[in-house]
C-alpha cells in the first residue's frame, strides 16, 4: 500500500494525517493543480456537488450514496471547508483522492477557500487546535490558490441510464430500471436508490431578449464560431460548473479562462463574483443590498447559457432545504451536499449526477431540429432556442447518523441566564 | 415549469409539530417551546412573499416559545415571522458591509449601469420584536425604573425545572458575521425568565444586541417585559474585549463571551412594561 493509499485510509477514519505527510500532499495537489486550466473540462459521467463544509460525515454518506471514488467520478464546487468540525479532514480526504485519481475528481474554488474566511469561519482555529501551529493551514491555503475556478462538463447524455447504485434494504426499488423511458429529463432517488419523483422533458424553450443580433456559437465554451445559430445538428450543450454564479465581467466562458487566478481571492472583480454571486428572481443584473457582490436574473443566464452553447449552470453557495434548486425554466441549478447544515438546519442534501453520452455525438435535444423546421430553417432576430437540459438524476440524502460521528447527541444545557 | 425538490408534502404534519413540542405546566402558566427543521422552499416562498422581504437563510418558521396563563388564556408567542416582520423593509437603516467602499469603488469604472439596489432592506435582519400577544391584554408601558425584573431573585440557584433555547432565524450575511435571533426560557418554581435576543455581529463594522426579556412572577401572576438596544462600533467591542481574535470566534463562543459583551456595549435604549397583577382579573 502506498502512502498515498495509507493516507487515504487514515483519512477515511476520521483521524488526521501527520504536518509533513500534508506538505507533501499539498505540495504534489498544487503541481498537478497548476497544470489545470481556470475551467476544467470534464467529460460525462461524473457526480457534481456542492458545499461540504467540514460535515466530514455527511461527506462519507455522499461518497456512501453516490459510489465510492475511483467508481464514481466526482465533481466538487468548492466550500469544503469551515463551519464543521471536520474541515480539515474533508479537505484532506478530497485532496488525496484528487491526487490518487486526478482524472476522476474534480476540485473547483469556492469563496471559503480563502485566507480572509477560513481565519473567521473555523478552519484556521481547526487546523491550530489539531497541529499546534497554523503550518497546516498555510499549507492548504496555498493550495486554495491553485484550485480551479469553474468547470465544463461535456458529453452528458440527455437519457438517463437506469440508476447503478442499487438499495441494500428489503422491501425499497432494486432498481429504477423499469421506470427509465427516454422522456425523462429529471429524476429524484433517495438514498437508497428509491424512487421519489420524475419530470419528463418538455419542448424546447424559447425566449426573447431585447436587442443583441444572434450570437454564434461554436463548440461548447471556446467561443469560436463555426457553427451559424439554428441549425439542427448545433445543439450540444455543455453544463458550466462554478460555486457562485455569473459576473458582468465575463460574457463568455473564455473569458474565465483569462483571469490570473493564482491568489487570494479578491475582494472586487470577476475571480470575486464568480465564487460569491446568486441568482435572483430580477431582470438584468442587481446590486446586493449588503453593499458588495451582485444578483443575476434568468435574462442574464438564459442569455449566457445560449452564448455560450450551454445547457445548464450548476452552482452551490447557497443552502437550499430540499438540497437542489432548479431555477429560471431550468436554466440553473443550486446544488447543496451538506445535510443538516451546521448540525442544526435539518436540510437534505443532494448531488447530481450526470450521465454519459453512448451515442458519442454529444447530448442531442430530442425536438429541437423540429422546432426549427417549423420556423423554416430561419430563426427570428432575438428569439433564442434554450438548449435541453441534460438528463440528471439527483439524490438526495439526510445526514449520517448521529451516533456514526462520535458525538454525543446535543441536549441543551441549562443555565442560569440573565 | 418549477421543480424545486421532491419534498412536497406537507411538512411539518400536525402531528409533527405537536411531537415536537416540550410543555411545563407551572403554577397555572403553561410554558411551551417547539423545535423543528428550518422551513422548505415552499413555506419561505410564502413567508417571503408576505414578508416583503427575503427571509434569512436559515429560517426556522415553525419553531416557537411561548407562555400561557391556563386561567385566562392570556397567551405570549414568540416566533419568526412576526419577529421578521418588525425589521425595517425600506433602506433607511441599511448597513454596508467592511469591503463596500473598495467594490463600489472598483466597480464605477466599469459597470455605471449596474446601479439599482435590488430589494433594499436591513438586511442585518435587526428587529426590535418584543413577542406577539396573541390572546389577551397587551403590555402597558411603565415610568423609568417604575419596576424592574427582580435580577437578585434570578440570580438564586433556585432549581430549573424547565429549560429551552431555540432558535427563529440565523443569518450567516454572505460571509459577513452572524445575525441571530434565539429564546432562552428557564422555569424555576416561582418565576421564570424568557430572553429573546437579537445578536448581530458585522464584522469590521458593528456589533449589535438587541433583547426582550420576560419575567413571571408565577405568585402575583405580574409579567414584567423589558426591552433594551445595545450596540457599538466592531473594532471598540473588539478592542474592550482585550482577547485576540475574540469575535472572530464568536460564533462558536457565542454565549460564554456574551456577558461580557454588555459590558462593553454602550447601552442605547431600554424600556420597561408590564402587565401589572392583571392576569387574575380576566
Amino acid at each position: 500500500m502506498s502512502d498515498l493509499d495509507k493516507a487515504i485510509a487514515q483519512l477515511r477514519a476520521c483521524r488526521p494525517i501527520p504536518e509533513a505527510q500534508v506538505r507533501e500532499l499539498c505540495h504534489k495537489a498544487r503541481e498537478l493543480l497548476i497544470e489545470e486550466g481556470n475551467v476544467v473540462t470534464v467529460t460525462a459521467p461524473v457526480t457534481i456537488c456542492g458545499d461540504i463544509h467540514g460535515q466530514f460525515h455527511d461527506l462519507m454518506e455522499l461518497f456512501r450514496v453516490g459510489g465510492d471514488v475511483p467508481d464514481t467520478n466526482y465533481l466538487f464546487m468548492g466550500d469544503f471547508v469551515d463551519r464543521g468540525f471536520y474541515s480539515l479532514e474533508s479537505f484532506l480526504l478530497l485532496l488525496c483522492l484528487k491526487v490518487r485519481y486526478p482524472d476522476r475528481m474534480t476540485l473547483i474554488r469556492g469563496n471559503h477557500e480563502s485566507r480572509q474566511i477560513t481565519t473567521v469561519y473555523g478552519f484556521y482555529d481547526e487546523c491550530l487546535r489539531k497541529y499546534g501551529s497554523a503550518n497546516v493551514w498555510r499549507y492548504c491555503c496555498e493550495v486554495f490558490d491553485y484550485l480551479a475556478l469553474g468547470a465544463i462538463v461535456l458529453g452528458a447524455s440527455n437519457t438517463l441510464e437506469p440508476s447503478s447504485v442499487d438499495s441494500d434494504q428489503e422491501g425499497s426499488f432494486r432498481s429504477t430500471q423499469e421506470y427509465i423511458d427516454a422522456d425523462t429529463e429529471i429524476e429524484v432517488l433517495n438514498s437508497s436508490g428509491g424512487f421519489v419523483s420524475r419530470v419528463a422533458r418538455q419542448k424546447p424553450k424559447v425566449f426573447t431578449t431585447k436587442g443583441s443580433s444572434p450570437a454564434k456559437t461554436g463548440p461548447p465554451g471556446t467561443g469560436a464560431s463555426s457553427f451559424s445559430k439554428g441549425t439542427a445538428g448545433n445543439s450540444t450543450g455543455a453544463v458550466l460548473c462554478v460555486h457562485g454564479g455569473l459576473s458582468p465581467l465575463i460574457d463568455t466562458v473564455d473569458k474565465i479562462r483569462l483571469l490570473d487566478r493564482k491568489q487570494e481571492v479578491p475582494h472586487e472583480g470577476a475571480m470575486c463574483d464568480l465564487l460569491w454571486s446568486d441568482p435572483d428572481e430580477i431582470d438584468g443584473w442587481g446590486l446586493s443590498p449588503r453593499g458588495a457582490g451582485f444578483l443575476f436574473g434568468s435574462d442574464i443566464v438564459k442569455t449566457f447559457n445560449h452564448t455560450n452553447d450551454l445547457s445548464l449552470i450548476a452552482r452551490a453557495h447557497q443552502l437550499v432545504m430540499e438540497g437542489f434548486k432548479e431555477m429560471f425554466d431550468n436554466s440553473i441549478v443550486t446544488v447543496w451536499s451538506a445535510p443538516n447544515y451546521c448540525y442544526r438546519c435539518g436540510n437534505v442534501a443532494a448531488i447530481m449526477e450526470l450521465n454519459e453520452d453512448g451515442s458519442g455525438d454529444g447530448m442531442i435535444p430530442r425536438s429541437n431540429g423540429e422546432v426549427n423546421r417549423s420556423d423554416g430553417g430561419i430563426v427570428k432576430e432575438k428569439e433564442k432556442v434554450l438548449l435541453n437540459g441534460p438528463a440528471r438524476r439527483y439524490r438526495v440524502f439526510q445526514a449520517a447518523p448521529q451516533d456514526s460521528r462520535g458525538m454525543p447527541a446535543k441536549k441543551p444545557v441549562a443555565d442560569y441566564f440573565l | 415549469m418549477a421543480f424545486n425538490g421532491p419534498l412536497d408534502e406537507a411538512f411539518p404534519t400536525p402531528a409533527a409539530m405537536d411531537r415536537s413540542t416540550v410543555s411545563k405546566v407551572q403554577k397555572g402558566f403553561k410554558i411551551s417551546a417547539r423545535k423543528l427543521p428550518i422551513s422548505k422552499s415552499g413555506p419561505i416562498d410564502e413567508m417571503s412573499q408576505k414578508l416583503g422581504i427575503p427571509v434569512p437563510e436559515m429560517i426556522f418558521g415553525d419553531n416557537m416559545v411561548s407562555i400561557e396563563h391556563l386561567a385566562s388564556g392570556w397567551r405570549l408567542e414568540f416566533n419568526a415571522f412576526d419577529a421578521l416582520d418588525r425589521v425595517d423593509k425600506t433602506d433607511k437603516n441599511m448597513l454596508k458591509v467592511a469591503y463596500s467602499q473598495e467594490w463600489s469603488s472598483s466597480r464605477e469604472k466599469t459597470h455605471e449601469g449596474i446601479k439599482e439596489i435590488v430589494k433594499p432592506f436591513d438586511w442585518s435582519y435587526t428587529t426590535d420584536y418584543k413577542g406577539t400577544v396573541t390572546k389577551g391584554k397587551d403590555f402597558e408601558l411603565q415610568a423609568e425604573g417604575a419596576d424592574p425584573i427582580p435580577v437578585e431573585l434570578l440570580k438564586r440557584p433556585d432549581p430549573i425545572l424547565f429549560f429551552e433555547d431555540v432558535v427563529l432565524y440565523e443569518s450567516e450575511l454572505d460571509d459577513n458575521g452572524i445575525s441571530i435571533l434565539s429564546c432562552k426560557v428557564r422555569v424555576m418554581p416561582d418565576r421564570m425568565l424568557l430572553l429573546s435576543r437579537l445578536f448581530m455581529r458585522l464584522d469590521g463594522v458593528l456589533v449589535r444586541v438587541r433583547d426582550t426579556r420576560i419575567y413571571v412572577d408565577f405568585n402575583t401572576r405580574k409579567v414584567i417585559r423589558d426591552y433594551t438596544e445595545r450596540e457599538d462600533e466592531f473594532e471598540k467591542v473588539k478592542k474592550a474585549c482585550q482577547i485576540p481574535h475574540l469575535l472572530h470566534h464568536f460564533y462558536k463562543l457565542r454565549r460564554r463571551s456574551l456577558r461580557s459583551l454588555f459590558w462593553i456595549c454602550s447601552l442605547k435604549f431600554s424600556t420597561t412594561e408590564q402587565i401589572l397583577a392583571a392576569l387574575s382579573s380576566f
